[in-house]
Parts: structure tokens; C-alpha cells; sequence
């Protein structure tokens, strides 16, 4: 297994890993979807190099142009006073809600952990052997974090897609490409897209009516105690 | 249990009306809707009439259903298999949500001309279409593959329909539900990957075949659980359902809270019967959240400011019911009898609740169009103006509080009944205490509404027939309790 060692497989891995980092982690929210824009695309490679080449297009059409496009088409609604100053998120956390989200996606991690322990029990073994499901419950649970910890909406869309890649994958390397598989991809990614149009268009209607200052949403945590 | 849900051969094949009545069933809404969006109806008489050929296929199914027992359908695309079948459980969910979606359907036109809500309402209709025709599908779907896309289907349209009052509270809560409701779906879809990786089978009758208890299977089990819970509102995770249904129009609220949250409930409980058949712990745990969610939901309809909180919120402690029900369904040892009383005051509840509450949405929207306030101190004055809205608000609530001999009363008997059999005291408890909070709630409504000092205000006179289809659904929910034996009926046979 060890032998096995995959240089392109431990690349795109290595590659998926980096730019969702550099997208849910950037404030800078025109960089951040250009960002998104470059990880669909290295997912669409992975498809193809996982030799599922209807899914590679249909995540180059739906993923890419359609989802990638969205999110462009929502800051072209940021007011021009916003332009000159790139769309920032300027939002600050304290501290104690940094931790309980990293707690969070700690423990998210290691209950898929335990899954993919008995679907896989090879992987115990030699985790180099599959990269990209390793590199799948990393940006899977970095993603879950990243969606609880921002305010912003437009980067809680993102994390979403985000987070919604890294299970696909995980989809993928555990059930294989079959058909059954490629069809929930499929449907997923549709999904995916249409929620995202949704958002953006609920986020342009927000900021026409309310400013960009609404698109942080503060009351959030008061209306999850009611 | 599996059988319970139709997941197992059939003695016949369908007729060849058969597959022209589940088209009609699946297609026929979508298709009434885009023609809602291109003609715009303004009266009741064209909506009824293209509600009825929908009705018609749903009756001639379940008629069918009564002749040859459970009907199954399969196809293979593109190398997948899409199975569907129909038995008595889903002929009578099909029938509640095609009745309930005719009722908001009639009610909208009255509604939209009332409230003038600008060019935006044209997609109402589509929405309301898309939404009917995936709830349709849920109820017969046979595979994991076609339940996510109709589970999704039917969330996007929900979102959609709920933002369509425009105000920004309204997309603020829309929003921060679509995108809960969303990653909800991602759980779900995980826990499928789950199964799909380690079983190999998608189709529920091939599932339940190979599944065994182990890690994977509760992983799974756990992680659609959660995901499913999301969207159906079940407590804890309830926080988005009141701030969604404030600013939501009166049909969209009354579709949500009596179809949509109960489509996530029913493929939970399914997913579950086949997952975790026999378990203690995870229904167990269901069951306290439950009682929980049954005295909290009806604290906060207790304290709340305004009709639609209170209304929204005893859906919170409703849902806690059937969550009680949980352990009877799916444990160990429980004698037939008590599964049985448990399976029937179940889909009694559901259905009685269904129609109760979206009589109830109706009226409280009624009241608050025709007074012009959301609040519960609005209402005052009410009784002497607005006494048939409020009759029907009190019709909804004798439902809801399960006095004889409503719908509600015939459910919670069977299921203390049951809770009885299986000593589970705690539940009966907590099933006595949440009625006595629903008679706090619903008579705090009544003391506002008859009090008579307040200054007298203008009242918007209703449009024809918005007060009479409340009046039906809330009769229906009523005489539901007396005729219980016709829809158990369907359910009883366990679709052999």
C-alpha cells in the first residue's frame, strides 16, 4: 500500500487542501471567490483523474461557470463606496467562539474518523495510500468550522460549497464512482448551485434595501437562543 | 416496521391507469403552477379548477391501492435504479398534502388580492407547485438517491416561497434557514455516502436487507438523524422556525408547518425503522428531547407577543409528540399492541396537526390582515367583529389541545395508550402537562380577543371564501377524530 504512494493524487490533495484554506480564510471577499472559482477547478482534475469524466463536466459547468459566477454576480450588487474599498469582512470574534468552533470541527473530524475507520479499514494502515479522502475530511471539517465561525453571509455561502465539495469527495473515495455515486454527485452538485443562486440573490436584495452592513449577521446567536 | 412502509414485494403489477395517475400526481402540480405564474389567477373558480384533476390522480391512486394492494414502480437511468412505491401510509400523506396544498392554493387568491404585494407574487404559484409535486414524490420514493433530490426539491422551494413577503427580516431569517437547511442536507448526504460505501445499496428494500447494527450504521444513522432534525424543527434545533414564519404570507406558513417540517420527520422515522431497528438509546434519547421540546414549546407560546410566534411555536411542542412516540416505534420489547396504538396515533397526530395548524395559520392571518396587527393585544375587540375568524381559531385549537372529540384527542389517547401499556410515566406526564400549556396558550389568545374596553379600530374587510376554507380545514381536523377508523384503516393492513 505504501508503495502506492501517488505523486498527482497527493498533489491535487495537497492543492484542494490550500486553496479552500486560502478561501475560507480570506477577508478579502472578491479574492475569496476567485478563490472558490480555482477550487472548483481543481476539483473538476480530480473527477477527471478519478475517471469520472461526466462528473468532471458537469462540476466544470455547475461548480465553475454557474456557482463561481454567482458569487461575482452578488458583489457586483456592493455599492461603489464598497468597490473603492475592497469588500472586506471586518467582523471580529472573540475569543471563546474561535475555540468552541475549533472544538467543533475537532470533533467532527474524529467522528468521521471512526466512520471511514470501519468503511476503510485498509486506510488505518497507510493514510499516504488515499490523499485526497484524507485531504476530504480535512477541508470537510475545516469547512464545518469555518461555517460557524463567520458572520458574514456571503462567506458562510462559501464555507457551504466548501464544505459541500469536501462530501462529495469523501462520497466518492468511500462508495467508489459508480453510478449510484456519480448520480448523488450529480444531484448534490445541482443542489449546491441552486441554493447558492438563492443566497445570492437574497444577499443582493439584502444589500439594496439594507446596506453591506446587514450582511453581518449579528443577531444570529440571540435568535438561536430563542 | 419495514413492512409498515410498503418496502417489500407486490402481488400485482399496476394497471395501466395506474401510471397515468402517478404522472398526473407528479407532473400535474408543476404544470398548474407555471400556468399560475403566466395567468396570474385572481379568482377562486380557475384554481379550484386545476386543483381538481390533482385530486382526482391522488384518489384514483389510493383507490387503486384498495384493489391490488401495494403497488410498486422501477426504472434504470443511466444505470441507476429509481423505485417508488405506494402503499396505505403514503396514499394517506399523499392525500393530506394534496388537500392542505388545494386549501392554501384557494386561499391565496383571496389573500394576494387583499394585501397587494406587487409583481413578486406571480412566483408563488410555481413554488407552491414545485413544492406539492416533491412532497409527492417523498412520499413514495423507495430510494435514497430519489429522497435526497425530492428532500432538496422541496427545501429550496420552501426557502423560496417564504422569502417572498420581502422584508428584510424576512430574508435575514430566510437566509440563515436555507443555509442551515442546506448543510442539514450535507449531513444527510453523508450519512448516505456512509451507507453507500459500506453496504453497496441505495434502494431502501435492499438496504434493509444487508444492514446490520454496527459503528457505520449508527455513524449514519446519527448523522441523518441530525440533518433531518434540522429541517424538521425538531427541539433543539427549532431556533429558525419562529423568525421564519413572522414575515412569511399566511398560505406559505400554513403549507410549511403542515407539510413541509413533516416530510423531514417522516423520512427520519423511516431511515430509522430500517437503520436502527430495536435500539434503545438513540429513540430513547428522541423521546426526552421531546418532552422537553413539549413543555418549552409551549412555555414560549405561553409568553409570546405575537400571533404568529404563538402559533409557530406550538408547532415546536406538537412536533414533541410525535417525538415521544419514538422509543414505542423503534425499541426493544415493546408489545405488539403498544407498537401498534403508537403506529396509529402517529400518523393521527400528524395528520390531525397538520390540518389543525394550517387552519390555525389561516385564521391568525385572517385576524391579522382584517385588524392590522401582529401583536396579541391587536386582537382586542375582535369577538364582536371578527367572531367567525376566531371561531375557526378556536376550532384549530380544540385539535391542538386534544379535547374530544377532535382529531387530536383520538391521537394523544391511542398514544397514552400506549405510553400506558410500556409504563413510560414520564412521557404521560409530559403528555398531560403539554395540554394543559396548549388550553394556556390558546385561552391567553381568547382573553385578548374579548376584551372589550380597547378604542375601536378600522377593520379590512376579508376577501370571499378565506374565512370558509379555514372553517374546513379546521372541521376536518375536527371530524378527523370521529371518522379515525377510515384513514387507520389504510394504514392498519401494513400494506400486504
Amino acid at each position: 500500500m505504501i508503495a502506492s504512494f501517488d505523486v498527482i493524487q497527493s498533489g491535487l490533495a495537497l492543492g484542494l487542501v490550500v486553496v479552500a484554506f486560502a478561501c475560507l480564510f480570506d477577508r478579502h471577499l472578491l479574492r475569496a471567490s476567485a478563490l472558490f472559482v480555482l477550487f472548483a477547478l481543481l476539483m473538476s482534475v480530480s473527477w477527471w483523474y478519478l475517471s469520472a469524466p461526466w462528473l468532471a463536466l458537469t462540476e466544470l459547468v455547475l461548480g465553475m461557470v454557474l456557482t463561481g459566477g454567482s458569487f461575482f454576480y452578488a458583489l457586483r450588487a456592493f455599492p461603489s463606496a464598497a468597490m473603492a474599498a475592497p469588500h472586506v469582512d471586518g467582523s471580529q470574534h472573540v475569543l471563546s467562539h474561535r475555540l468552541t468552533r475549533g472544538l467543533l470541527a475537532l470533533a467532527w473530524c474524529a467522528m468521521i474518523g471512526v466512520a471511514i475507520h470501519y468503511v476503510m479499514p485498509e486506510m488505518a494502515y497507510s493514510f499516504a495510500g488515499h490523499p485526497l479522502i484524507l485531504a476530504s475530511i480535512v477541508i470537510a471539517a475545516t469547512a464545518m468550522g469555518a461555517f460557524a465561525l463567520h458572520r458574514h453571509l456571503l462567506r458562510r455561502l462559501l464555507a457551504f460549497n466548501i464544505l459541500g465539495s469536501g462530501v462529495f469527495i469523501l462520497l466518492a473515495g468511500m462508495a467508489g464512482t459508480v453510478s449510484g455515486a456519480q448520480a448523488l454527485i450529480s444531484v448534490g452538485l445541482t443542489i449546491a448551485w441552486l441554493g447558492t443562486l438563492l443566497g445570492v440573490m437574497l444577499i443582493r436584495h439584502l444589500v439594496i434595501l439594507e446596506g453591506v452592513s446587514a450582511l453581518e449577521d449579528e443577531n444570529d446567536a440571540a435568535g438561536q437562543a430563542q | 416496521m419495514i413492512e409498515r412502509f410498503g418496502l417489500h414485494e407486490s402481488t400485482f403489477d399496476p394497471l395501466w391507469y395506474t401510471h397515468w395517475a402517478l404522472a398526473a400526481t407528479l407532473v400535474l402540480p408543476i404544470l398548474a403552477g407555471l400556468l399560475g405564474a403566466r395567468c396570474a389567477p385572481r379568482r377562486l373558480f380557475p384554481v379550484a379548477l386545476a386543483c381538481l384533476p390533482i385530486l382526482l390522480a391522488g384518489a384514483l391512486l389510493v383507490f387503486d391501492y384498495q384493489q391490488a394492494g401495494l403497488l410498486r414502480w422501477q426504472w434504470q437511468v443511466a444505470g441507476v435504479e429509481i423505485s417508488l412505491r405506494f402503499n396505505g401510509l403514503s396514499g394517506l400523506m399523499l392525500m393530506i398534502t394534496q388537500w392542505v396544498g388545494a386549501a392554501a392554493a384557494l386561499y391565496t387568491p383571496g389573500h394576494l388580492r387583499i394585501t397587494h404585494p406587487g409583481k413578486r407574487a406571480r412566483w408563488l404559484w410555481p413554488l407552491m407547485g414545485v413544492l406539492i409535486s416533491s412532497l409527492s414524490l417523498i412520499w413514495l420514493a423507495a430510494d435514497l438517491l430519489t429522497l435526497y433530490a425530492a428532500l432538496e426539491l422541496m427545501g429550496l422551494a420552501a426557502v423560496g416561497m417564504l422569502l417572498l413577503s420581502g422584508k428584510p427580516a424576512a430574508l435575514k431569517a430566510g437566509i440563515r434557514y436555507l443555509l442551515l437547511a442546506l448543510v442539514g442536507s450535507l449531513a444527510y448526504l453523508l450519512g448516505v455516502a456512509l451507507l453507500l460505501g459500506y453496504w453497496g445499496a441505495l434502494g431502501l428494500q435492499a438496504l434493509a436487507e444487508v444492514v446490520e447494527p454496527g459503528p457505520v450504521t449508527w455513524v449514519a444513522a446519527a448523522l441523518i438523524g441530525a440533518g433531518l432534525a434540522l429541517k424538521a424543527a425538531l427541539f433543539p434545533l427549532h431556533g429558525w422556525l419562529t423568525p421564519v414564519h413572522e414575515n412569511a404570507w399566511t398560505p406559505v406558513s400554513a403549507l410549511h408547518a403542515a407539510l413541509v417540517i413533516k416530510a423531514s420527520l417522516f423520512i427520519l422515522l423511516m431511515l430509522w425503522s430500517i437503520l436502527l431497528p430495536g435500539t434503545l438509546l438513540a429513540p430513547r434519547f428522541v423521546a426526552w428531547l421531546g418532552m422537553l421540546a413539549i413543555v418549552w414549546g409551549g412555555l414560549i407560546a405561553w409568553r409570546a407577543d405575537s400571533l404568529k410566534t404563538l402559533v409557530a411555536s406550538s408547532t415546536v411542542g406538537q412536533l414533541g409528540y410525535l417525538m415521544v412516540a419514538f422509543p414505542l416505534l423503534l425499541g426493544p420489547s415493546i408489545t405488539p399492541l403498544a407498537e401498534a396504538l403508537a403506529w396509529e396515533g402517529f400518523w393521527l397526530h400528524l395528520m390531525g396537526h397538520s390540518l389543525a395548524k394550517a387552519a390555525m395559520f389561516m385564521a391568525a392571518g385572517n385576524l391579522i390582515i382584517a385588524t392590522g396587527e401582529s401583536s396579541l393585544r391587536g386582537l382586542s375587540g375582535t369577538s364582536r367583529r371578527l367572531p367567525l375568524s376566531l371561531l375557526i381559531f378556536g376550532i384549530a385549537a380544540v385539535t391542538l389541545m386534544g379535547l374530544p372529540p377532535s382529531a387530536g384527542f383520538t391521537a394523544k389517547w391511542l398514544l397514552l395508550q400506549a405510553l400506558v401499556i410500556s409504563q413510560q410515566w414520564v412521557a404521560v406526564a409530559a403528555l398531560l402537562a403539554g395540554t394543559l400549556l396548549t388550553a394556556a396558550y390558546v385561552f391567553r389568545v381568547f382573553r385578548y380577543s374579548f376584551d372589550e374596553t380597547a378604542p375601536r379600530h378600522q377593520y379590512q374587510p376579508l376577501a370571499p371564501g378565506m374565512d370558509i376554507i379555514a372553517l374546513c380545514l379546521a372541521l376536518a381536523a375536527f371530524a378527523l377524530g370521529l371518522l379515525a377508523h377510515l384513514p387507520l384503516a389504510l394504514i392498519q393492513g401494513g400494506g400486504v
